[in-house]
């Protein structure tokens, strides 16, 4: 897919300058090591309503991992999740479409040009889509569609800065898949959900995504791996199987499930009788009720700064 | 574009009336014996007939037709191609002084990269960018390349790395897999068990020449069809066992409605649906025989289908409250609960399931 | 049981048992319990005597939505209802019918303007600013389009109106919505003498004032034009 209508940089992006100095060995930058608990999350900061021309709109940022204490090199250690959505409508069809008696619903996930490492084309690339797909689909199940015949949103995510697939000085091996994309599809689905309730658009509860991976030791490769919850992918080495879980707290219910990755090999610990893939679905379940309240709070505070 | 969409696929939503969806519903729902339109068992597949090998101008080939008419053709072509240095990635072990930067370099050789493989759906009514299409291709190909295989030290296996090692030649070159995709008609149902039952097909069938150079040389071939080497390893010796091979994956579709589990549902079904599921699975070539779960599990999707889903309501619906009137389709609302999530993924892949079942369908028409 | 009540829900907040009230705009049932669907303040609407028995639950949209009395009919979304009264501006004149693009939906007749501070803000604008030809079309596109048949304009002597002299493309014109039409139009009517065109320029420009049911009239050059004039209120 060439994109003619304009002047693009190089397709395989370039690389910042890296001086001599950060170089050599003594300090070359070593992998960020994960800080937190297993099952402590990093903090996330939301907010509604910021852009006015939209019905409806959020911002979400997770907070970056800090960095090694010697780190001086140039290149980022780690990036971290920031997105803006927004929704338009509910609007008309377009002239074309045929009738519909419920709330016609559109998504549009999109990385802005310098969301990654590696420069991202202007035009949707299939994993764009594919995104897409997966948000459309969580937010469909929390929607009651019927309350608005003839009628159709917009929702747009973009990527303002992405998490990394990997730690950026980390050659792709074998494990490698874009592990990235699940992370922020789960803050895809916290953001979208946070801008339909500031568009007012009726909803069965407030979804969240949540995210929790199975990644391996560092220190120990034959070790088994272990479960983690709200996961940098650039902290670990790699990363087993990964599941995104589009959640509604308060029914129990899950409206999107991806997992991916093999998990066969995994083993839970004693006297955990779920089987690997059940205990990576609660895992991310945990991860996405604890979204849930901050997201709560936030559409909270929202109805209470409108009141003044 | 996305009023074709639309378009496009409310064509594939059936025209049922809110009563006959209702009778479908609770005729599928009934506990423990549910009562699908065609007469099947819950666990039960649509016929099919199946051949590969079908294009000699491809590595490997296969096509499937249901019964209901609707065809699929996938091949495969492979391609040498000069392995690059990952633009990205900072070569911190150019003077090799690091251990630990040595070893990475070498796990990127080695081990293969998940965009050697490429897919392509084409599905008559659909342009190749519409969201159907592109989906179906990623779901596909990320359960090809996220199998990792299991480890060398049990003699029979050269699938270490799963399908992407494979495609290494040496440190310099590797393989380039393109699997072209080709659905011969409109979709009656959702197409994804069709297309990747045609690609599992098609992978087990492919051929990649033999190699006839050793170690970091440039590559070099035998010219010998007959001597070429099949992609997905076959049992040389007698005794071994099938269920210890590597075989690529396969991807079904199942269904929950009230309590009740469903297989390969058609589209009828799909509509009532109150969860929609794809499962991607394999063989667990690392259990030994005596384990609880012979298959493993790759990648799940819930709500694939989701827009399939009727939601047939009229808008007046929504004054009229919110009671419930017996007997007429009312569409459900909100997610799947967790219990029967799992209880999906049970069915599917446990030993004698129908997961194992399928794999072993399949493995039968190569034999013929 | 109304001390249990929160006074602002979020989406997915369990409000009261359904047994004890009745889901009205804003809430949505499941399971025996009236849930909120939408996030705003809670408002107990007191069951009104012999048609209903359990009181409602809605949750409003705005503060203002909430000072609101409670309607007959109740509405869960913004879109245009049959028998809301919308304010539409005309985008093309046919032999046939007249095109509207729907501006604002008010909620009932007796409507205050100045009260009125609805979700698009440049509400106040889209009413003033003369209709720019060359740039207008885009923005229609994103409202809801209405269409006035011939035989809807007026009550009497139907089949001798002439449309091009009822209304021109650019007027505001006050209408009631028939019905929820096809998939792109709503069906609207100004047969009622509350109805019709109530700002219009004339042909050199100028905002005119109403002189008849049928007239309206340019202050400047006091030139008059036919139009379906809506009584002013």
């Amino acid at each position: 897919m060439n994109d003619r209508r304009r002047v693009n940089g190089p397709a395989e992006g370039t690389r910042r300058p890296v001086f001599a100095c950060h170089v050599d060995t003594a300090s070359a930058p070593t992998r960020p090591q994960r800080q937190r608990e297993p099952k402590a999350f990093r903090k996330i900061a939301l907010e509604t309503g910021l852009t006015r021309s939209a019905s409806g709109s959020s911002y979400i940022e997770v907070q970056p991992s800090p960095p090694p204490a010697s780190y001086n090199s140039l290149i980022p250690h780690s990036s971290s999740l920031k997105l803006a959505c927004s929704v338009h409508g509910p609007k008309p069809l377009p002239r074309s479409a045929a009738f519909s008696p419920n709330l016609v619903l559109t998504t549009h996930v999109k990385y802005a040009t310098f969301a990654t490492r590696k420069r991202r084309a202007h035009v949707r690339d299939a994993s764009e889509r594919d995104l897409g797909v997966h948000l459309e689909t969580a937010l469909r199940g929390a929607i009651i569609a019927d309350r608005w015949p003839k009628s159709g949103i917009d929702v747009t995510v973009t990527i303002l800065e992405a998490e990394d697939d990997r730690w950026w000085a980390d050659a792709p091996d074998s494990h490698d898949a874009s592990w990235g994309m699940m992370n922020v599809l789960a803050g895809c689905i916290t953001a979208a959900s946070a801008a339909l309730a500031d568009a007012h658009i009726d909803c069965l509860d407030l979804v969240t995504g949540g995210m929790a991976a199975l990644v391996s030791d560092d220190e120990n490769p034959d070790a088994p791996p272990k479960l983690v919850l709200d996961v940098d992918p650039s902290e670990h080495r790699s990363i087993v199987a990964a599941c995104v879980v589009g959640y509604m707290p308060g029914r129990d219910e899950i409206t999107q499930l991806w997992l991916k990755g093999d998990s066969s090999n995994a083993v839970l610990e004693d006297g955990d009788k779920r089987t690997v893939h059940e205990a990576l679905i609660d895992g991310a379940v945990t991860a996405a009720k604890s979204v849930h309240a901050v997201l709560a709070e936030v559409v909270r505070e929202s109805i209470l700064a409108a009141g003044q | 574009m996305s009023s074709q969409r639309q378009a496009s696929s409310a064509a594939q939503v059936p025209h049922l009336s809110p009563a006959e969806l209702s009778y479908l519903y609770t005729s599928l729902a009934l506990p423990q014996n549910p009562i699908r339109p065609d007469g099947r068992s819950p666990t039960q597949f649509r016929p099919l007939s199946a051949e590969s090998n079908i294009l000699p101008g491809t590595n490997g080939s296969a096509r499937i037709g249901f019964a209901d008419g609707t065809q699929a053709i996938v091949g495969v072509k492979a391609e040498v191609e000069r392995t690059v240095l990952i633009s990205d990635t900072l070569d911190v072990d150019q003077d090799a002084e690091t251990v630990e930067g040595a070893e990475e370099s070498a796990s990127a050789a080695t081990g293969g990269h998940g965009s050697w493989v490429q897919m392509s759906i084409e599905i008559p009514g659909f342009r190749d960018d519409d969201a159907l299409p592109v989906f179906l291709a990623e779901m596909l190909r990320e359960s090809l390349v996220g199998s990792v295989g299991g480890n060398e030290d049990n003699g029979e296996r050269h699938m270490a790395g799963g399908l992407k090692g494979r495609l290494v030649i040496n440190k310099r070159w590797h393989w380039r897999l393109y699997i072209d995709v080709l659905l011969l008609s409109q979709p009656l149902s959702y197409p994804l068990p069709l297309l990747s039952l045609t690609t599992h097909l098609a992978l087990l069938s492919t051929k990649l020449p033999k190699l006839k150079s050793t170690g970091e040389e440039d590559p070099f071939f035998d010219d010998d069809w007959a001597a070429a080497e099949y992609l997905y390893p076959r049992s040389s010796t007698i005794n071994s066992n099938p269920s210890q091979q590597v075989r690529p994956p396969v991807t079904l579709l199942v269904i929950s409605v009230g309590e009740n589990v469903i297989f390969d549902p058609s589209r009828e079904e799909i509509a009532v649906a109150d969860a929609v599921l794809a499962i991607s699975f394999t063989r667990n070539s690392d259990s030994d025989t005596g384990t609880d779960e012979p298959l493993k599990l790759l990648l799940t999707q819930r709500g694939i289908a989701n827009s399939e889903t009727e939601n047939g309501n009229g808008p007046d619906s929504a004054a009229a409250a919110e009671e419930e009137t017996p007997g007429v389709w009312r569409p459900r609302r909100g997610g799947i609960k967790r219990s029967v999530l799992a209880e999906m993924m049970k069915t599917a892949l446990k030993k004698g399931g129908v997961g194992e079942e399928v794999l072993a369908g399949l493995e039968g028409v190569e034999v013929a | 049981m109304a001390s249990t009540i929160p006074t602002v829900a979020i989406p997915g907040q369990i409000l009261g048992p359904a047994t004890f009230y009745s889901a009205g705009p804003g809430t949505h049932i499941s399971e025996n319990n009236v849930y909120a669907s939408i996030a705003g303040p809670v408002i107990v609407d007191p069951a009104q005597t012999k048609t209903q028995k359990k009181s409602t639950l809605r949750v409003a949209r705005d503060l203002l939505d909430a000072k609101r009395a409670p309607v007959q009919k109740p509405r869960f979304n913004t879109l245009p209802a049959v028998d809301s009264i919308v304010l539409a501006r005309v985008t093309r004149v046919q032999r046939r019918q007249a095109t509207v693009a729907i501006l604002a939906v008010l909620d009932d007749a007796s409507f205050d303007p100045s009260q009125y501070t609805p979700d698009n803000e440049k509400f106040a604008s889209a009413l003033t600013v003369a209709p720019n030809p060359e740039s207008h079309n885009n923005t229609d596109e994103l409202r809801f389009q209405g269409l006035i048949r011939k035989e809807d304009v007026r009550a009497v002597e139907k089949d001798r109106v002439v449309m091009e002299e009822m209304f021109r493309v650019g007027d505001i014109v006050r209408g009631s919505v028939v019905s929820m039409g096809d998939q792109s139009f709503y069906y609207i009517t100004t047969a009622r003498n509350d109805l019709g065109v109530i700002m219009a320029r004339s042909d050199v420009g100028n905002m005119m004032f109403p002189a008849s049911w049928k007239e309206m009239r340019d202050p400047v050059t006091n030139v008059a034009e036919p139009r379906k004039v809506a009584r002013p209120l």
